[in-house]
């Protein structure tokens, strides 16, 4: 080999070289894939959701039913063979699935992550923490299964008055489903609290339990509180479970009530799964409420992620 | 400063109760969702697997060819050599999840794809990785470009005309040869290099050419036991062979854990010899519901002639496009964001959008795919291609997530180390960063495809049919899923054969699939976690 060679590969610039250019385009294409998929969703849901209200229809070029955007928004009845399209009653299912799940969730969840963060040996550990991901590993339709087939007729024995379809026993299996996001994102936000921290209170004579909770779950509050509200955003687009085991027939109940919880009634996802595997023909106004749906669900998950996001980042103790 | 004038005359009393039942309450607390869902997982095996229907002698006879001598071996094993206790372990579980997808693999090659095909796009894919080698072996001259597009159009020319050359022959040899061929071969290839991995090439030579020849009398010797030849290839191709090639590369190694053998055979022998004893005996077994009929027919109106095949099939189907699809996307997404990515505001936004991708709702997922696929694109409804792409696309932020923790993980003195040598960025991350990080980008890729398996939300939204009574057979036929399947039987044909039948045992067929997957993934994470330190 001569030296020209040499010369020429030592000062090639190999950093535009047609290779390198071609595989960092692949690779920058595969990441800008995931905008096209958030610009495509939401474009997707505003042009879809806008040929369903009167307000926006003819904008869209669609004639025929359309539905007022403030029905939509204030009416109290989902009835879809009577065009009668008011989401509340879906939000309000929603809203009890939610509520009902992190009444469940969010004790075991923090009671969990205080246990693997402070108490479990290493090699309990490494027991405790698979067994959790199985819980967010079993597919919902199956959570679904469970809650009728099980969870109910076991209820049921307590409290007589329980439907057959309930919103009970969807929030217990929703709650079951979600504890592992409450339990692994709070325990990371422990485990980041300095031994310093700890060393002090043992320090100043408090016992394990003081530390715990004086400690530890003060310093790790926006943690908590940021896998709070993701664990609930999950609970609200969670979809199967509650299609399974909640019902079909809408209807406008108070979430803060514990008797609304002992009937069945519609949450939003599940409202959209029943419009998709009924008699709904594509181009219809029904199939059309089915995207207004999803826009509110879209908008209501991306807020609380953007909160759990600012909370974690806004109010987090650097040590 | 005023001095403080409090006087402290004890330390107090310290109470330990408080702290104690504290203790307990959390860990009852955790284990509250553990013990719920195994007793809910207990019940469900009941209804579908009914045990307590089989004969007494039944579970006497396996109680002593299987429980027992287990139990023994295990305990004692157990108590003297655990190395040797988890090795024999291993290999039985690596035997029991590497035949179910076998299995899986089976019904593929039998219903779907006919071994022809196979073997010609195998063919096709060999002949083009041999023009490209010697493309890039024999001219080093050529522009980068050039050799580029000649290996390009080597590719495609050979996948053009191979399969169907190999399809309009007049006379091809039997399809458990052409398996043997095309699937074994490659892969007794792989095991037996693993397997005699110090043994020099004539070993090397001698352990692959033992495998083929294994798999190749599978083909004669499977239906003499009563398995047709096409699944006996392939279990022997994808489970007996590479789990024996596996045990025989340990044992090389680690001639110490030889004894953990004896328990492999012990529970291979226990479960033969059970089975051939009760049949002998003439002891009824259970009268489960997950039975042969029930894994290989379709959908019934009947509870009781219901089957999951269609469904188990289409799952299988989708695994594959959802992991071809978002494999290479969500690692390249990955590489550029840890590896090329300049720290700028772009660059964060990606991030942020990840993170927020990853929490969407499953049932908008199925929205998009519905709108831009079927609404846009004009696609058919509910075919195996938007059905892969769009869960593709709901698991993509999960496989860049987990891929990136695990670039994250390679040293940096390694990539350092890489371009002191003179290489370029994509040498570096094809040489150094993939192949470090693989483990744990496979780990997160297969948790991931088990939350995709798991779907079913997308699946409905897209239009896929509750109800299938035949395999697809391509990229474009409709497609049903095993949760889809058991979705369709809990609330359409809600009614208590159904509850007490059909869901429970599609219930557990599900499941068996999606914990060995886990299963796999957390094995492989451990093991590469315990290697990296």
């Amino acid at each position: 080999m001569s030296t020209d060679d040499i010369t020429r590969d030592l000062t090639r610039r190999t950093e535009n070289s047609p290779r390198e250019l071609l595989t960092r385009s692949f690779f920058f294409l595969c990441a800008v894939l995931s905008i096209v998929t958030t610009v495509s969703i939401i474009l997707m849901l505003t042009t879809e959701a806008a040929k369903f209200f009167s307000v926006t229809a003819p904008l869209m070029g669609i004639e025929g039913p359309t539905a007022s955007v403030v029905d939509f928004f204030t009416g109290t009845e989902w009835v879809i063979n009577n065009e009668q399209f008011g989401v509340l009653p879906l939000v309000s299912a929603t809203l009890a699935v939610t509520i009902g799940s992190a009444v469940v969730a969010i004790p075991l969840g923090v009671a969990t992550a205080i246990y693997l963060s402070e108490y479990a040996s290493s090699r309990a550990q490494r027991v405790l923490k698979p067994a959790l991901e199985v819980l967010a590993g079993v597919p919902t339709v199956v959570y679904g299964f469970f809650a009728v087939v099980y969870i109910t007729p076991a209820l049921k024995t307590v409290i007589p008055g329980l439907g057959t379809f309930n919103m009970l026993s969807a929030s217990i299996v929703v709650g079951i489903m979600i504890i592992p996001m409450v339990a692994s994102i709070s325990e990371d936000a422990m485990s980041a609290v300095p031994d310093s921290l700890r060393q002090a209170g043992y320090g100043m004579g408090a016992t394990k339990f003081d530390v715990s909770v004086g400690i530890v779950v003060p310093a790790s509050l926006s943690g908590i509180f940021s896998s709070f509200i993701l664990a609930l955003s999950r609970a609200i687009g969670e979809t199967m479970a509650v299609t399974v085991a909640a019902g079909s027939q809408a209807n406008l109940l108070n979430p803060l009530n514990p008797t609304a919880y002992l009937e069945g009634a519609l949450p939003m996802t599940a409202a959209m799964v029943n419009l998709l595997t009924g008699d709904v023909t594509g181009g219809g106004v029904a199939y059309r409420s089915l995207f207004a749906i999803g826009l509110t669900l879209f908008v209501i998950t991306l807020i609380m992620n953007i909160i759990s996001d600012l909370v974690a980042q806004r109010y987090r103790e650097e040590y | 400063m005023a001095t403080r004038e409090d006087v402290i005359e004890d330390f107090g009393h310290v109470s330990r109760t408080a702290g104690t039942v504290f203790r307990y309450l959390l860990l009852a607390a955790t284990l509250f969702g553990i013990v719920a869902l195994a007793v809910l997982l207990l019940y469900v095996a009941n209804d579908a697997i009914q045990p307590l229907t089989a004969d007494p002698g039944w579970h006497l006879t396996f109680f002593l060819t299987l429980v027992v001598p287990t139990l023994a071996v295990s305990s004692y094993l157990f108590r003297t050599d655990p190395v040797s206790f988890r090795f024999g372990a291993s290999i039985v579980g690596l035997l029991a999840v590497s035949t179910m997808f076998a299995g899986g693999m089976a019904m593929i090659f039998v219903d779907i794809v006919p071994p022809v095909v196979w073997f010609g796009y195998v063919l096709a894919l060999c002949l083009s990785l041999a023009g490209v080698v010697v493309i890039e072996r024999f001219d080093r001259q050529l522009p980068f470009l050039a050799r580029f597009v000649a290996a390009g159009a080597i590719v495609v020319g050979a996948f053009a005309v191979v399969p169907g050359l190999v399809q309009s022959l007049p006379v091809y040899p039997t399809d458990d040869i052409l398996l043997t061929l095309s699937f074994g071969a490659p892969i007794a290839a792989v095991v037996g290099r693993y397997a005699a991995a110090d043994a020099g090439r004539r070993g090397r030579l001698l352990a692959i050419g033992a495998g083929v020849v294994a798999i190749g009398l599978g083909g004669v010797v499977g239906p003499l036991l009563g398995v047709t030849p096409v699944p006996a290839t392939v279990i022997l191709s994808l489970a007996v062979v590479p789990t024996a090639g596996y045990a025989a590369g340990i044992v090389r190694r680690h001639p110490a854990r030889r004894s953990g053998l004896v328990l492999t055979a012990v529970v291979l022998l226990g479960a033969f010899g059970g089975a051939a004893a009760v049949d002998a005996l003439g002891f009824a077994g259970p009268q489960s519901w997950v039975d042969w009929q029930f894994l290989t027919s379709a959908h019934s109106g009947d509870a009781i002639n219901a089957g999951l095949y269609p469904a188990i099939g289409g799952s299988i189907l989708l695994m594959v496009t959802v992991a071809a699809l978002s494999f290479p996307l969500g690692v390249g997404a990955a590489v550029y964001l840890e590896e090329y990515a300049p720290d700028n505001r772009f660059t964060r936004f990606i991030d942020v959008n990840i993170s927020n991708l990853a929490g969407v709702p499953s049932v908008v997922y199925g929205l998009l795919g519905l709108a831009v696929f079927v609404t846009y694109l004009g696609q058919p409804t509910g075919t195996v291609l938007i059905g892969g792409a769009t869960l593709a696309l709901l698991i993509l932020p999960i496989v860049i997530i987990s891929a990136r923790e695990a670039l994250r993980s390679v040293p940096d003195s390694m990539r350092q180390a890489s371009y002191g040598m003179g290489a370029t960025r994509w040498q570096t991350i094809r040489n150094v960063v993939l192949p470090r990080a693989f483990p744990g980008i496979l780990t997160g890729t297969i948790l991931a495809l088990g939350r995709a398996i798991g779907e079913t939300a997308p699946l409905i939204m897209i239009g896929a049919p509750n109800v299938l009574f035949s395999l697809p057979t391509g990229l474009s036929s409709k497609v049903s899923a095993m949760p889809l399947q058991v979705y369709a039987w809990a609330s359409l044909f809600a009614s208590d054969p159904f509850y007490q039948a059909a869901v429970p045992a599609g219930v557990v067929v599900l499941l068996v699939v999606l914990l060995s997957m886990n299963s796999v993934a957390i094995v492989l994470r451990n093991k590469y976690q315990s290697d990296s330190q």
